[in-house]
């Protein structure tokens, strides 16, 4: 009986662990391949929803490119805060009629471009 | 004599001889005449229809029109007792401090005195329209119980509050005529003239006094009116018509020595669906798009304004937005939302999206204005056209109004906008109007730049005033028939004291 409730707790140990090194890993959400930009990236979960939105974005934001939104970007502070801090400091910006942050756009331009 | 008479029925030539004759049996014109029931002076109101439409007598309306495309002169106004509150919708709200003002950011602005003026008669205006108590926006903590009012990051709008006019025991607004038929019968000294269709001012020689008023029934009667005094009540579109239309003495019309009788008509635009509302949780409180009735009785609706620090800081002018259907987004739409609200950390998987409506204030313009056409009425009288204008800065500056609000949603984590329009053609397919007309004898102390004085008396015509919301010079966002009844309520107490 004491064996059997040995076993059993490793069999659940061992699924937690295995699932949270899944988790760890993304093992089950969305996968993307590597980009240069994945210190960026990494912090939109669903790209495919900002990639349609980047498209539209990168319409207003002629010349823009993979590089220089991620160097605009880099060192300014995490999307979160970004895209809070931004409607306060009143920079927002119209993409296809939508009042959006304007990190926000730049992030999903940088998602469409890559 | 007290009573409701047909002018057909009354002899030819007769000459009538009133202290005060009231042209326009619409709000203004029973709320003049109920005003001053009790002062002791003999009123005769003269109003052009019956009880009830007959188009006959609404055709005398017909006009022509240029430009911006524009509600047929014949469609947005009624000509029968009661005037246009037979088809308004009761939307009440005062109009705003900074409406009164005169801006650097709007050309032609400012009233000749502040809201304080009127204020005093608001609640009586407020009673004559059955609008309940006043609330307006102290609703927000009576109407929790309902639910929030929309939780707005800092800035320029914020959530503002219209009542509506409800009949005791109904559900429509307001008709003047209906309602206060019997009050009208009951007074004393005040006879209601059906049928009575006012052709023309007749000035003294000099000009400087209305001698008689020549009167007309499309049954062929013609008969004269000789007043003490006389007020044209007639709304902002046939005020202009009498007026100019009046031109044996003075060659340009009657009050047009500098060109101004016509001139500045506005309205305001109601341009639907002008944008989209995204609710990132869903939850949008009824009180936005329906009726909320307090327990005081209060009938509300919330909408939504910008701050008068905000029309100041931004240059911009009233509207209110409101918030309306329930719509779906398209996949596009859709991604965009779902890109803020997780850059925002904000759940939109209950998101729900609304279109919003509007009513628009628009700038004062000289060129939107009302001429006499070579057409004629049934009566002889000259038709009207108007010339109907709206500027791409007009929809500029609303436009700024839904930025903000988009802006604030923002700040606030509630939830995101989206513009509708943003090229003149846009706006314009989606155009409707209030059939709130405005502005055509407007209010100045200088007769250069007015039309009436700050008492509503015709410059420079001893005994003709114009009671109505064709004297406001500029025009607000809020819906004018209270605020003209309560500038009417001033006039009758102007009055009382001239005419003493």
């Amino acid at each position: 009986m004491r064996r059997r409730g040995v076993l059993g707790g490793l069999v659940v140990a061992a699924v937690v662990a295995a699932g949270g090194a899944a988790w760890r890993l993304h093992l089950f959400g969305p996968h993307y391949p590597a980009t240069p930009y994945d210190d960026l990236l990494n912090q939109i979960a669903d790209r495919v929803p900002a990639r349609v939105f980047g498209g539209a974005a990168l319409k207003t934001m002629p010349g823009a490119n993979a590089a220089g939104l991620a160097r605009a970007l880099r060192g300014q502070g995490t999307l979160a805060a970004l895209a809070e801090s931004d409607p306060a400091k009143d920079r927002v910006t119209e993409v296809s009629g939508w009042v959006v942050p304007e990190s926000v756009v730049r992030y999903a331009a940088l998602a469409a471009l890559v | 004599m007290s009573a409701f008479l047909d002018a057909r029925a009354l002899p030819k030539d007769t000459v009538l001889t009133p202290d005060l004759a009231i042209i326009g049996g619409g709000p203004a014109g029973i709320s003049l005449a109920l005003a001053l029931a009790d002062s002791g002076l003999n009123i005769l109101l003269l109003e052009s229809g019956g009880m009830t439409f007959a188009p006959p007598t609404q055709g005398l309306y017909q006009g022509s029109e240029t430009g911006v495309s524009y509600v047929p002169l014949e469609s947005g106004r009624l000509r029968y007792l009661g005037g246009s509150t037979n088809h308004w919708g009761g939307w009440c709200r005062p109009l705003d401090e900074i409406d009164f003002e005169s801006r650097d950011w709007v050309p032609h602005s400012g009233w000749p005195f502040a809201r304080k003026e009127i204020e005093p008669y608001f609640a009586r205006a407020q009673e004559l329209v059955e609008a309940g108590p006043w609330v307006y926006d102290a609703a927000d903590g009576a109407a929790s119980d309902s639910g929030p009012v929309l939780k707005l990051g800092e800035g320029g709008v914020y959530t503002s509050w219209f009542q509506f006019s409800k009949t005791k025991n109904g559900i429509l607004p307001t008709h003047f005529g209906e309602r206060y038929q019997n009050e009208l019968k009951r007074a004393a000294h005040v006879t209601t003239l059906l049928n009575a269709n006012v052709t023309g001012i007749r000035l003294s020689h000099d000009g400087g006094q209305v001698d008689h008023l020549d009167v007309a029934t499309l049954s062929g009667n013609r008969f004269t009116v000789k007043p003490r005094h006389a007020v044209l009540a007639a709304g902002a579109i046939e005020c202009a018509r009498i007026l100019l239309a009046s031109n044996d003495v003075m060659k340009a019309g009657v009050g047009n020595g500098n060109d101004l009788v016509g001139r500045f008509f506005a309205d305001h635009p109601i341009p639907r669906n002008v944008a989209t509302l995204v609710l990132f949780d869903g939850r949008c409180a009824p009180f936005y798009s329906n009726f909320l009735t307090l327990p005081n009785g209060a009938v509300m609706r919330a909408g939504l304004s910008p701050r008068a620090q905000f029309l100041r800081s931004h240059g911009v002018v009233g509207s209110l937005t409101t918030i309306e259907n329930e719509v779906k987004l398209d996949p596009f739409a859709t991604a965009s939302v779902e890109t803020t609200a997780e850059a925002l950390g904000v759940d939109a998987s209950r998101a729900r999206a609304f279109s919003l409506g509007c009513g628009m204030e628009l700038l004062p313009d000289p060129e939107r204005r009302l001429t006499l056409s070579g057409e004629r009425d049934a009566l002889g009288m000259p038709r009207l056209n108007l010339a109907m204008t709206i500027t791409d800065d007009d929809f500029a500056r609303f436009r700024l109004t839904l930025a903000e609000l988009g802006r604030q949603l923002l700040a606030a984590k509630t939830g995101m906008i989206h513009l509708s329009y943003s090229t003149r053609a846009e706006w314009l397919k989606a155009m409707d109007w209030g059939n709130h007309h405005l502005g055509t004898t407007r209010m100045h102390d200088d007769p250069k730049r007015g039309v009436v004085d700050a008492d509503s008396k015709v410059h420079g015509v001893g005994n003709l005033y114009v009671a109505g919301s064709s004297v406001f010079p500029t025009y607000g966002s809020s819906n004018p028939t209270m605020n003209l009844v309560a500038l009417t309520l001033r006039l009758g107490d102007h009055l009382k004291k001239v005419m003493a």
